[in-house]
């Protein structure tokens, strides 16, 4: 089968190969493990060097790309992957973390405390779905228009799930703080 | 204009951080924080902790020896091997 040729493999040098650390990342959060992570961006840029023509010069590589990791996630890396047992969330809207610091850290510099990689255990604890599109938005900055295109799910879907998923990622990182000690415990109202 | 309450005002925060509501919502929520310190204080404590993820985990980078690997493995491919 013929492959590209070299002014294809120079253009997808130039638009895809910068978005390599995106993908990388986004790759550590939907695998949330190092060594799949780099098996599927190969995977992914092999896929995307194959199917370059098809990619429309000047339109959105970024978005192109990412939708290549996530079908090839699910296609061929899901089933690999140890997936957290999703906390009971869907139903149950978690609280707003606020509540509980206003009267003693309104600031939130517990937050400051928690080391790196705590916080990336943290996001690596949550469901899939809800990762995906935390990476997508506030790790990587897509617009919510740009994630919805991606994922191929609506822009309301987008919304609630990232609501969702940053409640639920400061109760963790709460839970932690306090367990650390960073910060007190409210106290149980009487 | 409806006025939003402080429930709904709070339910716009992370959008309306994010630069992600219509202008005439913007304008609401905008209205609701100059007026209630309340939710002033919890859009500021949003912020942090938006500005925390951003700052804690996009600065990771694909690793240089993965990175070569990945450049290899597309020579390879053009070279029809």
């Amino acid at each position: 089968m013929a492959e590209p040729s070299t002014a294809a493999l120079r253009s997808f040098d130039e638009e895809a190969l910068p978005h390599l650390d995106t993908l990388y990342r986004v790759a550590l959060r939907l695998t949330a493990d190092p060594t799949l992570a780099e098996d599927l961006v190969q995977d992914t840029m092999l896929k995307a060097y194959r199917s370059w023509r098809q990619y429309r010069p000047g339109t959105n590589a970024r978005g192109w790309l990412l939708t290549i990791l996530r079908n090839t996630f699910i296609n061929d890396f899901r089933r690999r992957k140890h997936e957290p047992v999703a906390m009971d969330l869907e139903a149950v809207e978690p609280h707003a973390i606020y509540r509980s610091v206003q009267d003693t850290d309104p600031e939130g510099t517990f937050f400051s405390q928690i080391v790196d990689a705590k916080v990336v255990e943290a996001i690596d604890a949550l469901p899939a779905d809800f990762r995906e599109v935390l990476a997508l938005s506030d790790i990587e900055g897509m617009s919510y228009g740009e994630i919805a295109e991606t994922l191929k799910i609506p822009v309301g879907t987008v919304k609630s799930r990232l609501f969702r998923a940053r409640r639920q990622l400061q109760a963790r990182l709460y839970a932690h703080a306090v367990e650390m000690g960073y910060i007190k415990p409210r106290e149980a109202p009487r | 204009m409806s006025r939003l309450d402080c429930e709904e005002a709070v339910a716009h925060l992370y959008d309306y951080l994010k630069l992600e509501l219509t202008p005439d919502l913007v304008e609401e929520v905008r209205t609701h924080l100059d007026r209630c310190c309340d939710c002033a204080g919890h859009a500021r404590f949003e912020q942090q902790f938006l500005q925390m993820l951003e700052a804690r985990v996009s600065k990771e980078t694909c690793p240089n020896e993965v990175r070569a690997r990945i450049v290899a493995a597309l020579r390879a491919a053009a070279r029809g091997s």
